[in-house]
């Protein structure tokens, strides 16, 4: 492996903390040894009632209400794109080829669009090279950075935007 | 009309368009009709950088231990770079200075320039730091048949113009005789020249750079030339900013936005800009054939590189609103743009292979082996 994909990796490393949550929510999971079992899940701050308890390590069975780590790459939520008074930003994006995402919690339009497996050419990812041009057919953008790349009026540069509504591309 | 180096005119700044208006007087900034190219000088000088600032000692070992097909890929593609960064390094002083218009674009074009200048350095660097006597490697660009070939089609729009556009400032427009032979000068064919000459400097820097990158980016990828990768990657980054200049001016001739005559001029050179690009791509898979004609390299062969080609053409040309012109869709590339990118995005700075980190820095691998017959 070369050096420079290593750098990239232990850069992703750093989402993947262990954090506690708790739920309402119905889930299907998978455990170890082939069974299935239901748990509740909402990953909203809601206070611990009492009649929850740990989950010892040993044990394979959840039930509603158990207490459990989840350890998953999901990224936390960055102060860059939290503003008081306003709404965090989560919109869905939609590809014209009918691919689809949903646009939460990433610094640019761009991230999120790759943690969502949709690759989108890039070089620069500051706004200057304009690789990653893409037509926007519908919705609104903000730009973190004022692109310096030539787009067209009904373009945009992902790594550098965040969106202001649902979006459209293509 | 005459070229003089301060115009003592007055004139209004916002009036004048970008080429071929009243020559600049005062270098001012304060007023910009394009505030791109402000915002591109900025950028240009956060980038300045100086090729000794990378150190080239693994280098030297590991070229030695590349095989000979693959020092001709090394060597040949550092030929051609050469060549494209000498060309890079003048002409567009010499062509676009005497007639440049607005201040701000005469300095970006000056900065662009300059930038380039700082690349033909980093190539001898390169090549003194890999062979005993670099005269091998420069001596034969003038000579070697396929990079002949295509400094011919590199050069030859920036000669063309540069030709009309100095009997435009000796002679103004008419018909005259020069030393028995009739010019016809006028001023739309002069602007189709200029035109047609920023769509060719576009295709150099967005695709004939591109195939040199790709080669220094699959060595490095193998860990292999390290040094000179970290060099392509600055360059890379100047390269993309050149390319958005460029792009800016097109389009800002496109739209007729400061000179109508340069929209009408767009639409008729449009068969002439798919044209260039075709033949730039021609030439950079035929090319990818002499690179390889003693062997591919691990993760890169003629047939991946010419598709790669074909894809990056296909993206330039679609950045300046024309359609594609080849099949490919994909990037069969796609791990190179993870080298392409700036260092902007650090991720450890500790890491030894973010270039801007190891500014200044030596960065000699040590093995404990190497201590092994040291007795104390």
């Amino acid at each position: 492996m070369t050096n420079a994909r290593r750098a990239a990796r232990i850069g992703r490393r750093r989402w993947a903390s262990s954090r506690t949550f708790y739920s309402d929510a119905q889930t299907e999971m998978e455990l170890t040894g082939g069974s299935t079992t239901q748990l509740e899940m909402d990953l909203g701050e809601l206070p611990l009632p009492a009649t929850t308890r740990s989950l010892p390590k040993e044990d394979t069975v959840l039930e509603q209400g158990d207490l459990f780590d989840l350890l998953a790459e999901s990224p936390e939520p960055t102060p860059q794109t939290i503003f008081e008074g306003m709404e965090k930003p989560i919109f869905e994006v939609a590809f014209a080829d009918g691919r689809n995402a949903r646009f939460q919690h990433a610094n640019t339009l761009l991230e999120s669009l790759e943690a969502q497996d949709i690759h989108i050419e890039y070089q620069c990812r500051e706004g200057y090279c304009g690789s990653c041009r893409v037509r926007l057919v519908e919705g609104d953008v903000h730009y973190i950075e004022e692109p310096m790349a030539w787009i067209d009026d009904d373009e945009i540069l992902p790594c550098c935007c965040i969106p202001k509504s649902a979006l459209k591309l293509q | 009309m005459a070229y003089t180096t301060f115009n003592r005119n007055e004139f209004d700044t916002f009036e004048q368009p970008m080429f071929f208006g009243e020559p600049v007087n005062v270098a001012r900034y304060d007023q910009q009709k394009h505030k791109i190219f402000e915002n591109l000088i900025e950028k240009q000088l956060s980038f300045f950088w100086r090729p000794e600032e990378v150190d080239l000692t693994n280098d030297r070992k590991d070229f030695m231990d590349l095989p000979e097909h693959e020092k001709h890929i090394f060597v040949s593609n550092l030929k051609y770079q050469t060549l494209l960064d000498s060309v890079q390094g003048r002409s567009p002083n010499v062509a676009l200075l005497p007639v440049v218009s607005l201040p701000e674009l005469e300095t970006w074009i000056e900065t662009w320039s300059f930038s380039e200048t700082i690349h033909s350095r980093s190539y001898t660097h390169i090549v003194r730091n890999i062979v005993p006597n670099p005269a091998v490697v420069f001596d034969d660009i003038t000579k070697n048949e396929y990079i002949v070939r295509r400094a011919i089609s590199v050069t030859k729009y920036y000669d063309d113009f540069i030709e009309l556009s100095n009997y435009y400032q000796q002679l103004g427009e008419g018909k005259h005789t020069v030393n028995g032979e009739t010019i016809d000068v006028n001023l739309h064919e002069l602007k189709r020249r200029l035109y047609l000459t920023m769509v060719s400097v576009n295709v150099l820097e967005a695709i004939r750079f591109y195939v040199s990158f790709a080669c220094s980016f699959a060595f490095a990828e193998r860990a292999k030339m390290e040094g000179n990768a970290k060099i392509i990657k600055l360059i890379a980054r100047d390269e993309a900013l050149h390319l958005t200049g460029t792009q800016h001016m097109l389009q800002i001739m496109a739209r007729g936005k400061d000179d109508a005559e340069f929209a009408q001029i767009a639409e008729e050179c449009r068969d002439d800009v798919i044209g260039i690009f075709h033949e730039a791509a021609e030439q950079e898979k035929e090319w990818a054939d002499y690179l390889f004609k003693d062997g591919s390299m691990i993760g890169l062969n003629k047939d991946i590189l010419s598709q790669y080609v074909e894809y990056i053409t296909n993206q330039r040309i679609g950045a300046l609103g024309f359609d594609p012109i080849f099949e490919v869709r994909n990037n069969p590339l796609p791990w190179i743009n993870a080298w392409l990118n700036s260092d902007n995005v650090q991720v450890a700075p500790q890491e030894a292979e973010i270039s801007s980190y190891l500014v200044g820095a030596i960065d000699s691998e040590v093995d404990t082996a190497d201590f092994g017959d040291f007795d104390l």
